[in-house]
């Protein structure tokens, strides 16, 4: 990528902070990995409709708690088209534990682009046309859970409420913290104290139990996307006050710069030169905390949604699907219910990668 | 010193105002509580709920029972539990001692982890070590604690082990200390430390090298290597020393935790602390409680970032009481 | 040997007719004394008073440390004599007279007496401010000590179900006074009594188990009481076991890990946690899961609010057809095998199938099908529109919001059940998951359309009065027929024909005293209830325990009830 880069601009001048950052970020292996991993999964989340082979809420009542199916490439000693074999309940007499076999005389092959399934909606477009499926029987590639629905269709549509809780939440607390720690940092004075005062109430609450407290206020007769919102608010709402504090320390330091003093004596209206002058020395510190941020908000959610007070149903988050393993029924009988728990594992720790190699290239210093 | 003390102590006053007013308002606004709660048994009428009410004072309007609680709490009185008939103090001192003990003790636990495996990975930065020690360190913190106790309950379940929750097996609970109840509980306690300790060993760890890299790239060292400087007297004398400076201000942060961060690995360990009180309280909306215990942890953290600014102080010559 | 027990034994029942009269309880296997049982509790007891508080932790030990005037048969349920040696009821059924078995000591040594009865329901359970009394049902009673071991109840007017009120602990006056009115307290004050760092010497009862220790958050240790009024069929004094210990511990996978770690002897569990604990058990671990159908426990229902803030929507739930159209598409097989895997069964209508009062409403509960749903609502004239949702007369689509308790596994489950079939009829419910704690508080509430909600199941349908007598003050689905003032008349304009219908069977059923009669009285209810589809009843789950193979004369308990205490038999192999 980076050949491409200097191809395509040839005259780039190589001293270009940017283009250094650039370059520091390329070396570090574990960053770009968790960059095109991230990439990956985002793209995953936007083409989740396409790519779930079932809808987000379609029961299954003749197959809960199945395994994953699966998927051979060889029949008969022979290379054939991939194929799965349909599973059959069978329930212990006893233990009322439910077992699947294999029915090896149904062999059902895997078709690609397949157009069957309810509709999902794309950009506005609905379209039923799915990655892939099987015309008779079921694929499950990751297992069913207590209601027979298609675990990775769940985890795909899901990621799309994991993965924009903490972007969304991210977005909205650095607006209020640069804003408001901008402001605080710039004017000082009287401003200066009530922001840095509210600031500091809000570092001084514990964290946890006011964000079960808010999240048990937001009102249970609010459609489900509302109450994703109303996560996201919440979390945010705990989230800027320690950004505010940082800017502000910033802003106090690049205020007395030449050229915000220059700007300041030329009567550039007091905005312009919070958003123009002052902001822009701070992005690459801002990028790399935002970066670090986000997976705080993922752990959250999930912590949320074990005590029940996260997402709610008909929508799905990964914390929300990990709530069905974690009790030893699912540990020891339907294990695969763990599989949003490692993408939780490998999103978080895609994000830290990412923020270190971030930080390492941008050089940022630790600001104390 | 003293003088800074006392200037930031009068400067919390303030702020803890402000503080119990928000909590007050967002515990007013929950849904439920113990009083709609009582209606769920049949033999509780509407009338015994309302006399409830009155005589608890939770008729009147929400800013007069704010003032008669903060009345209450500048006399050291910390209100009344509606749900124990009880006064709030004599509750949270019962379940105060094993939080501070397992807080304590987890903070130590992984500053003396945390730290030493910093500074061994800044300096094996691609050693087999570090990249274990890191991967640990990871796993810490990409995965939910709730998880992270499951799995370890599970594993020693299924290794036929039986310290799986609490601090002791049950007949050691409410048995005089003895070497027997000690080792006990060394055998459970190792569970509540990796779970509440993981994360924060992780990002301590990551800070700390973070730190020790930065350090490692400063003049002073390279001036004082080549002054001839033993290099363990440059790593531990200057970079050490130096790289742990800004960690201090965290420690600050991390005395609150003590009550309110291992709520949920309480719930899921059983664990005796203050934090599924709380939670419950809070479900319960017994007002006084939750009030009595957040306040407690802002007045915590407060005293913490006190604390960490006076060890900062005394750590670096530089910095000097404002 | 023989010579020597028997000779022993006459010696006892000599000495014993003459000073007391212990209850021999037969039928069980012989156990022999001494051991531990460490058992569970949900939650840390908020007072070491029963009537101090709603509180299931204070219920559960309670029922260890106390004794009510009557009891529960173990096996048949049945009303037995406990504190009290017999009674009669006379004067028109109204007035009960107790004599109270003759020895029986409280915990400290000393007797207990018509005082301490007396003391306890007028100065405890009709305090109308004691916030675990139960004044509502003692107004008007006038409750008098004849002599020292006789007590007389005389009430207004008969109550067949007033026995049952009976089975209320027995609190001892010689430690309760000073906190009553009668010791010259406010009424309020009676709730301060043990708190739960009272001193344990000064919680004394008649109960098999005395208070030894409260370690807070964590622990509660129960004795044995050597003074206990029960011995088994060969004599041994009861209880057998020494010890009993309750560990708090509020996550319940945490119970079921502690459980099969060894450290709790004993456990209620839920159909959700069979499978893995009957593996273990088939596996040859030392355990034993049962499972026996249940009496007590709650079902849970599916129920539309009459009074919905959409009038159309209202009117809509009020018809007998549409509710019954949805319970036709309520599919109780799968639930009872998917949600409770397969360890329930078939709902009664406001009373356990196992109880002696149930009437088989089986044939009215219909069975899953959805093209009949289809066809019952396409009859009520709500077309499908163009995306398959039915229209309202108005041409808004049918939809409402279906609330359940997010925290339950059990009730999210049956609601995502549901959900799922209703679309299929084309009725759109949103599910609306709030804690558990908040279902009835939100039920009482006008902010919602359809809810998933369990009552509990008792002995005798009279207990459940506020519940299914329309106008009761927990007839949640159809506020508008509750009175508007406490303790007023009923709304009877607002009532539905057949809630009329309910109400005079239920007024009549509280004076009739004849239980055949009373009896046909409540078959003839829950016929209607069943029919009406009044809410739907979903399933009934069964009562799981999991214990210890070393432990005997097992029985479950739901550990909440007070007069049913089979823990007084168990024994450590």
């Amino acid at each position: 990528m980076s050949a491409q880069a200097t191809a395509r601009k040839p005259r780039i001048d190589r001293n270009n902070p940017l283009y250094l950052a650039w370059r520091r970020f390329l070396k570090n292996k574990p960053g770009v990995v968790s960059a095109i991993v991230l990439a990956i999964l985002y793209l995953v989340a936007l083409f989740a409709g396409f790519l779930a082979p079932y809808n987000l809420t379609t029961q299954h009542p003749d197959a809960v708690y199945q395994p994953p199916q699966r998927v051979y490439i060889i029949r008969d000693g022979r290379l054939v088209r991939p194929f799965v074999y349909q599973l059959e309940k069978k329930r212990d007499p006893v233990t009322f534990i439910a077992s699947y076999q294999e029915d090896k005389t149904r062999p059902t092959p895997i078709r690609f682009f397949v157009r069957q399934g309810e509709p999902y909606s794309f950009f506005g477009i609905k379209t039923d046309l799915h990655l892939f499926g099987v015309s008779e029987g079921y694929f499950f590639p990751l297992g069913t859970d207590q209601f027979g629905r298609d675990l990775l269709s769940r985890m795909l549509v899901g990621s799309q409420v994991s993965l924009t809780v903490g972007v969304i939440g991210v977005i909205i607390s650095f607006a209020i913290g640069i804003l408001l720690g901008g402001i605080s940092g710039y004017f000082g004075g009287w401003i200066d104290t009530v922001i840095q005062r509210t600031t500091e109430v809000l570092l001084s609450i514990p964290r946890l139990p006011i964000l079960m407290a808010l999240s048990t206020i937001i009102p249970a007769s609010w459609p489900s996307t509302y109450v994703y919102l109303g996560i996201i608010a919440v979390l945010s709402f705990i989230g800027w006050a320690g950004l505010a504090r940082v800017v502000r320390g910033q802003v106090l330091a690049a205020r007395e710069v030449d050229y915000v003093t220059a700007a300041r004596a030329i009567g550039a209206p007091n905005l312009r030169i919070i958003l123009r002058h002052i902001t822009p020395n701070l992005t690459s510190y801002l990028i790399v905390t935002a970066t670090l941020a986000l997976p705080g908000y993922i752990i959250g959610e999930s912590a949320l949604s074990f005590l029940g007070l996260g997402i709610k149903e008909p929508m799905a988050s990964w914390g929300l699907l990990l709530k069905d393993a974690q009790n030893f029924q699912a540990l020891n009988l339907y294990p695969w219910l763990l599989t949003p728990g490692i993408l939780i594992f490998f999103s978080v720790l895609a994000y830290n990668f990412f923020g270190d190699a971030l930080r390492d290239a941008a050089d940022v210093r630790s600001v104390d | 010193m003293w003088n800074f003390v006392f200037r930031r102590f009068l400067v919390a006053i303030p702020t803890l105002l402000l503080i119990s007013v928000l909590i007050f308002g967002v515990i007013q606004l929950q849904p439920g509580g113990f009083l709609e709660n009582m209606l769920d048994d049949p033999r509780v009428s509407r009338e015994t709920v309302e006399t409830i009410r009155k005589q608890y004072g939770l008729d009147q309007p929400v800013w007069v029972q704010y003032l008669s609680w903060l009345g209450g709490f500048v006399r050291g009185d910390f209100g009344y539990s509606f749900l124990n008939n009880r006064p709030v103090a004599g509750l949270i001192w019962e379940r105060l001692g094993w939080t501070v003990f397992l807080a304590l003790l987890t903070i130590l636990v992984t500053w003396v982890v945390a730290i030493p495996l910093g500074i061994y990975t800044a300096l094996r930065r691609h050693g087999l070590g570090a990249t274990v020690a890191n991967l640990i360190g990871y796993f810490g913190l990409a995965t939910p604690d709730f998880l992270v106790a499951l799995l370890l309950i599970f594993a020693v379940l299924s290794s036929g082990g039986t310290n799986v929750g609490g601090l002791f097996s049950p007949q050691y609970i409410d048995a005089p200390w003895s070497w027997e109840k000690f080792k006990d509980m060394l055998a459970h306690l190792w569970i509540p430390l990796i779970v509440i300790g993981l994360d924060g060993t992780a990002s301590i760890m990551r800070q700390m090298r973070a730190n020790m890299l930065d350090v490692l790239t400063q003049d002073y060292i390279r001036t004082a290597r080549s002054k001839g400087l033993a290099e363990r007297v440059v790593l531990w004398k200057h970079a050490v020393r130096n790289a742990i400076n800004p960690l201090i201000s965290i420690a600050g942060l991390t005395l609150p935790n003590l009550i309110s961060s291992t709520i949920i690995a309480s719930i899921v360990l059983n664990l005796p602390t203050i934090g599924p009180f709380l939670y419950q309280s809070l479900l319960d909306k017994d007002q006084y409680v939750v009030m009595a215990l957040l306040m407690l942890s802002a007045v915590l953290l407060m005293i913490g970032n006190l604390l960490a600014d006076l060890a900062l102080a005394w750590a670096d010559p530089r910095i000097r009481y404002e | 040997m023989m010579t020597r027990k028997a000779l022993w034994l006459l010696s006892f029942m000599v000495m014993g007719l003459a000073l007391a009269q212990p209850k021999v309880v037969s039928g069980y296997e012989n156990g022999k004394p001494g051991g531990t049982l460490t058992m569970a509790l949900a939650s840390a007891p908020q007072t070491m008073f029963y009537y101090g508080a709603i509180d299931s932790a204070i219920q559960t030990l309670a029922n260890q440390m106390f004794d009510g005037l009557i009891e529960y048969n173990y096996k048949t349920y049945q009303i037995e004599p406990a504190l009290a040696a017999s009674w009669t009821i006379t004067g028109e059924s109204k007035v009960y007279t107790f004599k109270l078995r003759k020895g029986v000591k409280w915990s400290d040594g000393r007797d207990l007496t018509a005082d301490d009865v007396v003391f306890t329901y007028t100065q405890i359970v009709a305090n109308p401010e004691a916030k675990g009394g139960d004044a509502g049902n003692f107004a008007g009673v006038k409750i008098e000590k004849v002599d020292a071991g006789t007590v007389r109840f005389t009430l207004p007017k008969p109550a067949p179900a007033f026995i049952h009120y009976m089975r209320l602990p027995i609190m001892p006056k010689h430690k309760l006074v000073s906190f009553s009115q009668e010791g010259g307290k406010k009424p309020g004050d009676i709730n301060n009594a043990w708190p739960t760092n009272v001193d344990p010497d000064e919680v004394v009862g008649t109960g098999p188990f005395k208070l030894q220790s409260y370690t807070a958050g964590q622990k509660v240790t129960l004795v044995k009481n050597p003074n206990y009024w029960k011995r088994d069929a060969d004599g041994t004094p009861l209880p057998y076991l020494d010890r009993l210990e309750f560990l708090i511990i509020p996550d319940s996978q945490a119970q079921v890990a502690q459980f099969l770690a060894g450290n709790i002897g004993q456990l209620n569990i839920s159909g959700t946690d069979f499978p893995t604990l009957k593996q273990r058990e088939v596996q040859g671990a030392p355990i034993k899961v049962v499972q026996f159908r249940a009496l007590f426990g709650s079902p849970p229902h599916l129920a539309f609010n009459f009074d919905d803030k959409n009038p159309e929507l209202a009117t809509l739930f009020r018809k007998t057809e549409f509710r019954r159209a949805i319970q036709s598409a309520v599919n109780r097989k799968r639930i009872i095998d998917d949600v409770y895997n397969g360890l329930a069964e078939l709902p009664g209508n406001g009373v356990a199938p196992v109880s002696e009062w149930y009437y088989d409403t089986t044939k009215l509960l219909g069975t899953y099908d959805l093209g009949a749903a289809n066809a019952a609502l396409d009859k009520l004239g709500l077309k499908k529109g163009p995306d398959g949702i039915r229209l309202l007369p108005s041409g808004k689509p049918l939809e409402f919001t279906l609330t359940y308790g997010s925290n339950s596994s059990t009730f999210a489950a049956i609601a995502t059940i549901i959900q799922n079939d209703l679309k299929a009829i084309g009725v759109k419910a949103n599910l609306q998951g709030i804690l558990a704690a908040n279902l009835l508080g939100t039920g009482r509430g006008k902010d919602w359309d359809a809810i998933i909600l369990g009552f509990g199941d008792q002995p005798d349908p009279e207990l459940r009065t506020p519940i299914w007598k329309p106008g009761g003050d927990l007839y949640y689905w159809h506020q508008s027929t509750q009175p508007t003032t406490p303790n007023g008349q009923a709304q009877f304009n607002n009532f539905l024909p057949w809630e009329k219908e309910i109400y005079d069977l239920w007024e009549k059923a509280a004076s009739t005293t004849n239980q055949t009669q009373r009896k046909a009285l409540y078959d003839r209810w829950q016929a209607i209830f069943a029919r009406e589809a009044m809410v739907i009843m979903i399933a009934k789950a069964y009562a799981v325990g999991a214990v210890s193979t070393k432990y005997g004369n097992y029985i479950y308990s739901l550990g909440v009830i007070p007069g049913y205490n089979p823990v007084t038999i168990m024994y450590q192999k």
